[in-house]
């Protein structure tokens, strides 16, 4: 059995180590468009900041791809999925048989229309290891920063900034950050808390040009504002690739298409991870959810089921456990609409905390901890077992949260591995 | 494997496994040491039960899962089963993120006192025989395997 999975990150890894787990001879081939062996793909601003040496940014050791006999091709790009013939051409003209294929090929960024930035040589993205080290390579104590995007990979990568550079501006269309994934109170709190280390925000506001010969000096903004730059990093959202699977004929969206055993349309052809479209368990709603977690358990999917044993995606719905210069925030779920909000001061820590819950129908359908996380993942579990509050030991928005939530022969039945 | 089980009616909420996992998990292998100057986290929870007329307590610590959602939620591949199926963290690569924390259903992962890490039971692999099961007064935390647990419980 031949399998090629396109893609070595969260998805292509862990599909390929589910695959040997129940094919112990199968040929097992990854190719992958970057230079570097699989890397933590969220560490890259840490990385830049300093604090993840090189030889700390491998997600698994060699020993791992050597013991399990998956070889692994880098600097190799997919070009065309023929699948009549049922093989993959690389850029370098190489041909690679398949009998089941997967395509793991993630994300890629998003650029907005922006004038005149086409060639521009100081615009970098910030997706991948290689825009981090390019990144690395040209700033100085000197440079002025700007970061278009507020959302995760835009606050991260001027939290990795931070410190190395004499000012970072991140500009964001919205009138928040992070406002995929937080309502204004919570975004309010981590805005707050990043301004104080320095780094400016200028919201309801685009970038509409650049100007500047070859090298970005200035950018121009939809409020007419204009800013000097030296570095600018476009950092506004990322998009599914999904091109290769498009041209092939597959089924797709705004993502690929798959069915829950994350086969795609075409037979044989699976896909997994950031370039597929997941159900969301709490809206019930084909989304992406382009998270590190989802694409593990999705390319573990695939895996088993390329290796012929039946196995159903675990649900998936947003989660995010990130910090931003010491301040911890763990969302999961719907969080709008939070009809339990409590704000408190932790005197013996000295930080402000918060903790938000929204509850409807008896259900926790998510929540928002800021500073306050210790043992956010039984919330999390309630909200994946879809588990009825009322059910439950004490109220949850009684207290903080404690395995002592479960009655006693849930608890006894979990603890014995009975129940996930 | 063989795991640790708590025993809620013989717990007495005395905090003793916590002290001495914290020892096992320092340098000094000292209580009183591990506790004034290597500020050490216990990977052990005591959790509390509230009963019309009393309260009991049990210890609860990572129940090392066959299918852990820490490790297939870790951004950085510290999280890892060893060869035994003892969930792991390798301290040199974990950054912190508190991923594992917000998918542990038990609660089990916890921030490290630094920051830096996180805290979670090991079995006390590299230590010998659990310290919380070795020191526990009451006998109410026990190292078992599946059988003797399904037995007991
Ligand atoms: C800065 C940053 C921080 C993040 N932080 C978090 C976080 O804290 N928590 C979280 O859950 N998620 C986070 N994410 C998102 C997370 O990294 C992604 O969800 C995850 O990497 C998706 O994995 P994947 O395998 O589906 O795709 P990707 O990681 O995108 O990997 C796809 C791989 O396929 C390669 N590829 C694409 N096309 C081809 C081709 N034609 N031929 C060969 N190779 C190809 C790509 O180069 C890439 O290496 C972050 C992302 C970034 C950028």
């Amino acid at each position: 059995m031949k399998y090629l999975i396109i893609g070595n990150c969260a998805a292509g890894t862990s599909a390929a180590e589910a695959i040997r787990s129940k094919d112990k001879t199968g040929d097992i081939t990854i190719l992958s468009n970057e230079s570097y062996p699989a890397y933590g793909r969220p560490l890259i601003s840490y990385f830049l900041s300093g604090k993840v040496k090189p030889e700390n940014m491998s997600y698994r050791d060699p020993s791992f791809y050597e013991s399990r006999k998956i070889s692994v091709l880098l600097n190799a790009c997919a070009q065309k999925i023929d699948i009549k013939a049922k093989s993959v051409i690389a850029d370098s003209g190489k041909k690679f048989d398949y009998d089941k294929l997967l395509i793991a090929s993630g994300s890629v960024p998003f650029i907005p229309p922006i004038k005149n930035l086409a060639n521009q040589k100081n615009v970098f993205s910030f997706l991948s290891y290689g825009d981090a080290q390019k990144i690395k390579e040209v700033i100085n104590k000197d440079s002025k920063v700007i970061i278009a995007g507020g959302g995760l990979i835009g606050l991260k990568a001027a939290e990795g900034l931070f410190g190395k550079v004499r000012k970072i501006t991140v500009v964001d269309l919205a009138d928040r950050v992070m406002a995929s994934v937080l309502d204004k109170p919570a975004a309010d709190i981590i805005q707050n808390h990043i301004e104080r280390n320095e780094i400016e925000f200028i919201l309801n506001a685009s970038i509409t040009a650049v100007e500047g010969e070859q090298k970005v000096g200035r950018v121009v903004l939809s409020d007419s504002q204009e800013l000097e730059c030296d570095i600018l990093i476009i950092a506004v959202g990322v998009r599914p690739n999904i091109s290769l699977a498009k041209e092939a004929g597959i089924k797709t969206n705004k993502a690929i298409i798959v069915d829950k055993y994350m086969q795609t349309s075409q037979k044989d052809i699976y896909a997994a991870g950031d370039c597929v479209e997941s159900v969301d368990l709490i809206s019930n709603e084909h989304k992406i959810l382009a998270l590190w977690s989802n694409a593990v358990n999705q390319g573990e999917t695939a895996g088993l089921n390329m290796a012929g044993v039946k196995h159903e995606a675990p649900t998936s719905f947003a989660m995010n456990a990130i910090s931003f210069f010491g301040m911890q925030l763990i969302s999961a779920g719907l969080i709008c609409n939070t009809d339990y909000s409590y704000a408190f001061a932790d005197s013996v820590a000295n930080e402000s905390k918060v903790r938000r819950l929204n509850i409807a129908d008896d259900r926790l359908l998510g929540f928002v901890l800021i500073n306050d996380f210790q043992r956010a993942g039984i919330y999390t579990d309630l909200i994946n077992n879809n588990t009825k509050l009322s059910k439950l030991e004490y109220d949850i928005k009684s207290k903080d949260i404690g395995f002592n939530i479960y009655p006693r022969d849930i608890r006894k039945d979990k603890i014995l591995g009975k129940k996930d | 494997m063989k795991k640790i089980y708590a025993f809620e009616s013989k717990c007495l909420g005395c905090g003793l496994c916590e002290v001495y996992c914290r020892a096992a998990h320092s340098k000094s292998k000292d209580i009183i040491k591990a506790h004034k100057r290597e500020n050490i986290t216990s990977a052990i929870v005591i959790e509390e039960i509230l009963q019309p007329k009393a309260v009991s307590y049990f210890a609860l610590q990572c129940r090392h899962c066959s299918d852990p959602k820490c490790i297939k939620a870790c951004i950085s591949g510290a999280m890892y089963k060893d060869e035994d199926g003892i969930v792991r963290n390798k301290k040199e690569k974990c950054v912190g993120c508190l991923s594992c924390v917000l998918v542990c259903p038990f609660g089990a992962v916890r921030k490290s006192a630094d920051g830096k890490t996180v805290a979670k039971c090991d079995l006390c692999i590299d230590y010998g025989l659990p310290a919380c099961v070795d020191n526990c007064p009451n006998e109410a935390i026990k190292l078992l395997d599946d059988k003797e647990a399904e037995a007991l419980k």
